[in-house]
């Protein structure tokens, strides 16, 4: 008999999504357990208790229900002090938690003895776990739900149009910072047909930039330590935030829509489009600041608000950006639950195993047993070590017409002298050996070159079959045999019969094999 | 028959062998090819039966006739997984019969000495009247042929009951290296031509015996030594050595046909051998003298991490959720049997739309083209089974790499680690892929006894358990 996972609805203002899908309730129910929701929890989402009850999901009156009744609840934004206040003793919570910002509710999660608390934020960024990365299928709906509210901000088409009732220039869009969110609204303005151009302070992304279609605004400062930390980027030094200041600077006054996505882990967002850039923008261009719930990127962003400034600039700043595409996000999100169950009951039997090895189930656990787990032992994320590559030297044409030509010159050359010494080795042979055993010479000789030349051009696929025919070909032997087994010399005789009788085996097994071999190929 | 009939049918039979072999450069071509290979063959015996001197009609179409009865049951029964040992054991037969062949030629030779001495030559008849004719010079000759045919054909003898061993499982396939083993083959080899030299110099029968006796050890003994990995090249080296043996037995009997078709027999065997040693970067003297040297300059590298378990549910999700599927089969597919099992999931997941594909290494297998056979078998259409070179590129855009029963070719140490053993092998750079599923028995190393650190990658999971059990197991659950 499996646990019992229930999902309560959310009840932090305006949010939309659901921790459980009808989609993900099947596949969860093939780990072995039993699900149940609170009534309603999908409405906003599009998902009614109907669904889910055709789903096999047991739907409860209320939350308290849910929480009572469940042995693993699970959420979608961090929970309430009134929601931590119900997690059962021995309980699972799996949510997004935010530990470092909730110090409280940790503490107070804490204290409600659960089996564990795993925070869906803190998923370590390694390969392995990017199945159960929420953070960035967030970030990706964020990314494109940002340049629709841009759109739907801006007075003009993104892409650019010659019509009979004249010219249409394109859209110019800035992303600025390239994570998933910034990548994902990259990908969706240029399928809009605007122009993109992208920032970020990671020159390593320029790649991903412009694999994406954007070209990448190229800072030339010399940043040693722009590296990143557990795959986001870290805060830049002020010299080189002074020269970026300038470059945003210098593109405000052309671009039309600017996205900022830049976030620092655990820090309030960096201010990178100051009141000046807004002030010289043109009229009905637009700010959608992504990172508004952390204070902005923006300096004149408003926390959950759309706002106009003087000179008719929008700036979008809210917060819920995945939240608006609840339907989406919660299936994205849901699916994301559904590979953490999976990782968590590798038996399939409804049993969770809070495996404290496993360094991705490590990484989430915040609250184990009665303790604070927060924050983890770091995970280096390469596990094998990298050889160095030496780099290859591109050579030029000139050098490759050089090398080549060089090579073909060997190649003459040792041929030459093979044949030279093969004539000379030929020649002392002919020397000593007499006509009839020269005149035997000359066929294997050319017999060798025919096979060879002939050889080269079995195709590869048949080399079995081609082993097969010569070991049924090399049974040839058989006519030395049949010369010999007249001899009057009954050894003679019976050693020869024998010989027929194996070279006989050979000829008749090999050439059937093959032939069955060969009638198996067949074209599609 | 007149003698000049008979050259001239062996001049057809042996314009047959060559456009056999040579019909072989693709598929379609080849099942034509087989027929000139056969008629050739006839045309070749029953030219030889009616030449002139030949006798004893009833004892060859008995033996023939039995003969051919017991390969074509063994042709018939065999499994296609069992190809490489058959082949194996087929050599070992042509080397026999070579030595054989080369003690009655001896036997004629002294019975032809005898009747010149006696001033009898008129008796005699087909070989030994040949012989009768030749200056001395010549017989010296024939000596050294009749020497090297029985060498060579003792060598491939026991060599191939070695490989046969081997393949088949009857012996361990791990190379056997005895302290001073190169010293213990030159010794041999010393001995033998020692004896060869005793035997030109008038020596009896005994010296070819010994001859034998100490080759028949060597092929023991060289293919004892040489490890499993490295068993593709040794069966074409031993397919090679036969038509040797052939060629030099042509040379005693001085039979034109004997020479072309063991030339033919030999240069083929000794091109494949030379395609094997490159598929897997290493010279031909390393493989044949044995084992993987243990010479490396500096230690390899310690692959760190874990090796992660995957189940068969997970690995039908990422099948459902891939578009482009390539598989990867070793020698593991031959050994589960499981050829069958991948065919059908092939065509089930052709039928969702999905673009499925196959990577044949060079030495996947142990034989050359050994897999190409096995998906051949199992109704896998040859298009969409592709060379390592045709399709290495593709990798990185792959969704879902499954490896079954294969190792040493998907290990990224041949390029990563310059210490490890199988550096600078030409590998299928399967870990570009989304997705690598390797379907295995157990955590064991491959043949080549190298750490795999393909296993212990992020975005490679094991799926253990036997490879057509695995496969079943697939296609129940895929929708």
């Amino acid at each position: 008999m499996g646990l019992k996972v229930g999902v309560p609805k959310e009840t932090a203002a305006g949010e939309r999504r659901v921790a459980l899908t009808p989609e993900t309730a099947g596949r969860i129910q093939k780990l072995g357990y039993d699900l149940q929701i609170e009534s309603g929890a999908g409405d906003a989402a599009n998902f009614s208790d109907d669904v889910y009850r055709d789903a096999g999901v047991t739907v409860l009156p209320d939350a308290a229900a849910v929480w009572s009744g469940s042995d693993i609840v699970m959420k979608v934004q961090q929970p309430s002090m009134a929601e931590a206040g119900m997690v059962k003793e021995g309980s699972l919570l799996i949510s997004f938690i935010w530990p470092a910002q909730n110090e409280d509710l940790v503490a107070k999660l804490k204290d409600q003895k659960p089996h564990a608390v795993l925070a869906m934020d803190q998923v370590p960024r390694i390969s392995r776990a990017q199945k159960l990365d929420a953070l960035s299928s967030m970030a990706n709906i964020a990314g494109y739900r940002a340049v629709v509210e841009a759109a739907n901000n801006f007075g003009r088409f993104f892409t650019g149009q010659v019509t009979a009732a004249g010219k249409v220039p394109p859209a110019k869009v800035l992303v600025i910072g390239a994570g998933v969110a910034g990548l994902a609204a990259i990908g969706a303005a240029r399928s809009m047909g605007a122009i993109v151009r992208s920032f970020d302070i990671r020159p390593e992304v320029a790649e991903q930039i412009e694999s994406m279609g954007a070209e990448f605004l190229f800072l030339d400062f010399d940043n040693a330590d722009s590296g990143t930390e557990g795959g986001y980027a870290k805060p830049s030094s002020p010299e080189f935030r002074e020269k970026q200041l300038e470059l945003f600077q210098a593109q405000a006054p052309d671009v039309d829509i600017v996205i900022t996505t830049a976030l620092i882990p655990g820090r309030p967002a960096p201010e990178l489009w100051t009141a000046e850039m807004v002030a010289a923008m043109k009229p009905g261009s637009v700010v959608v600041d992504l990172a508004a719930e952390q204070g902005g990127n923006c300096a004149l962003t408003v926390k959950g608000e759309r706002i106009v400034t003087e000179n008719d600039v929008v700036i979008v700043g809210y917060t819920d950006m995945a939240s608006r595409m609840a339907a989406q996000s919660s299936q994205l999100y849901g699916t994301n639950l559904r590979h953490l169950l999976d990782d968590l009951t590798p038996e399939k039997d409804g049993q969770p195993d809070v495996n404290m090895e496993d360094v991705v189930i490590r990484g989430c656990t915040v609250v184990k047993d009665g303790e604070i787990t927060f924050p983890p032992p770091p995970v280096s994320t390469s596990v094998v070590p990298k050889a160095p590559t030496p780099k290859k030297v591109e050579e030029t044409p000139e050098q490759i017409a050089a090398r080549e030509a060089a090579e073909l010159k060997k190649a003459g050359s040792r041929t030459t002298m093979l044949l030279v010494v093969g004539a000379a080795l030929l020649l002392a042979l002919g020397t000593v050996a007499p006509a009839s055993f020269m005149q035997h010479f000359i066929v294997f000789v050319l017999s060798c070159f025919v096979g060879f030349y002939v050889i080269w051009n079995v195709a590869h696929s048949l080399h079995t079959p081609l082993m097969a025919i010569t070991n049924a070909v090399s049974s040839i032997i058989i006519v030395g045999a049949l010369l010999q087994i007249s001899s009057p010399n009954t050894t003679v005789m019976v050693l020869a019969a024998l010989s027929v009788l194996m070279a006989s085996i050979n000829i008749f097994g090999g050439f059937l094999v093959t032939r069955r071999m060969l009638a198996m190929f067949q074209k599609s | 028959m007149s003698i000049g009939l008979t050259t001239a049918a062996y001049v057809v039979a042996a314009i047959l062998f060559i456009l056999a072999l040579g019909g072989l450069s693709n598929q379609e071509k080849a099942k034509r090819a087989i027929w000139y290979g056969i008629i050739g063959m006839t045309l070749a015996v029953v030219a030889t039966v009616a030449s002139p001197g030949v006798t004893n009609l009833p004892v060859i179409i008995g033996m023939i006739i039995i003969g051919g009865g017991l390969g074509w049951l063994v042709a018939k029964k065999v499994q296609m997984t069992q190809m490489p040992e058959l082949v194996a054991g087929f050599h070992s037969l042509v080397g026999l019969a070579a030595v054989f062949i080369g003690i009655n030629a001896h036997l004629e030779m002294e019975r032809a000495l005898a009747a010149v001495a006696d001033g009898t030559t008129s008796d005699l008849a087909g070989f030994a009247a040949t012989i009768a004719k030749k200056s001395s010079v010549e017989l010296g000759i024939l000596k050294v042929e009749l020497f090297l045919g029985i060498l060579i054909g003792a060598i491939t003898f026991t060599g191939s009951i070695i490989a046969y061993g081997k393949l088949a499982g009857k012996i361990s396939s791990n190379a056997l290296t005895l302290p001073g083993r190169h010293a213990i083959n030159l010794a041999a080899f010393a001995a033998c031509f020692i004896l060869g030299f005793l035997y030109l110099q008038g020596a009896g029968l005994w010296t070819m015996i010994v001859v034998a006796i100490i080759a028949g050890l060597i092929g023991c003994h060289l293919i004892l030594a040489i490890g499993g990995a490295d068993m593709p090249v040794v069966v074409s080296m031993l397919n090679s050595y036969s038509g040797w043996a052939a060629a030099a037995i042509g040379f005693t009997l001085g039979n034109d046909l004997l020479i072309v078709t063991g030339a033919l027999v030999g240069a083929s065997g000794a091109i494949l051998s030379y395609i094997m040693c490159k598929g897997m970067n290493r010279s031909f003297a390393s493989v044949i003298l044995g084992g993987w040297g243990g010479a490396t300059a500096g230690a390899q590298q310690e692959v760190e991490g874990e090796m992660v378990p995957t189940n068969v549910d997970n690995t039908v999700q990422l099948l459902e959720d891939a578009d482009s599927v390539i598989f990867v089969p070793g020698y593991g597919l031959a050994v589960a049997q499981a050829q069958g099992a991948v065919s059908e999931l092939t065509k089930r997941l052709r039928d969702k739309g999905k673009e499925v594909r196959f990577a044949i290494h060079p030495v996947a297998g142990r034989l050359p083209g050994h897999m190409n056979v096995l998906l051949a078998e199992a109704k896998v259409p040859y298009d969409f089974v592709l060379e390592m070179e045709e399709i290495n590129d593709d990798f990185p855009s792959t969704d879902f790499v499954m490896i079954l029963g294969a190792n040493d070719i998907v290990n990224p140490s041949a390029q990563d680690d310059p210490n490890s053993p199988i550096a600078g092998m030409p590998v299928l750079e399967v870990w570009k892929a989304k997705n690598v599923v390797i379907s295995k028995r157990g955590q064991g190393r491959g043949y080549s006894g190298v750490e795999n650190p393909l296993f212990f990658k992020d975005n490679s999971r094991m799926l253990y358990g036997d490879a057509k059990d695995s496969l079943d197991a697939i296609l129940k659950q895929l929708s």
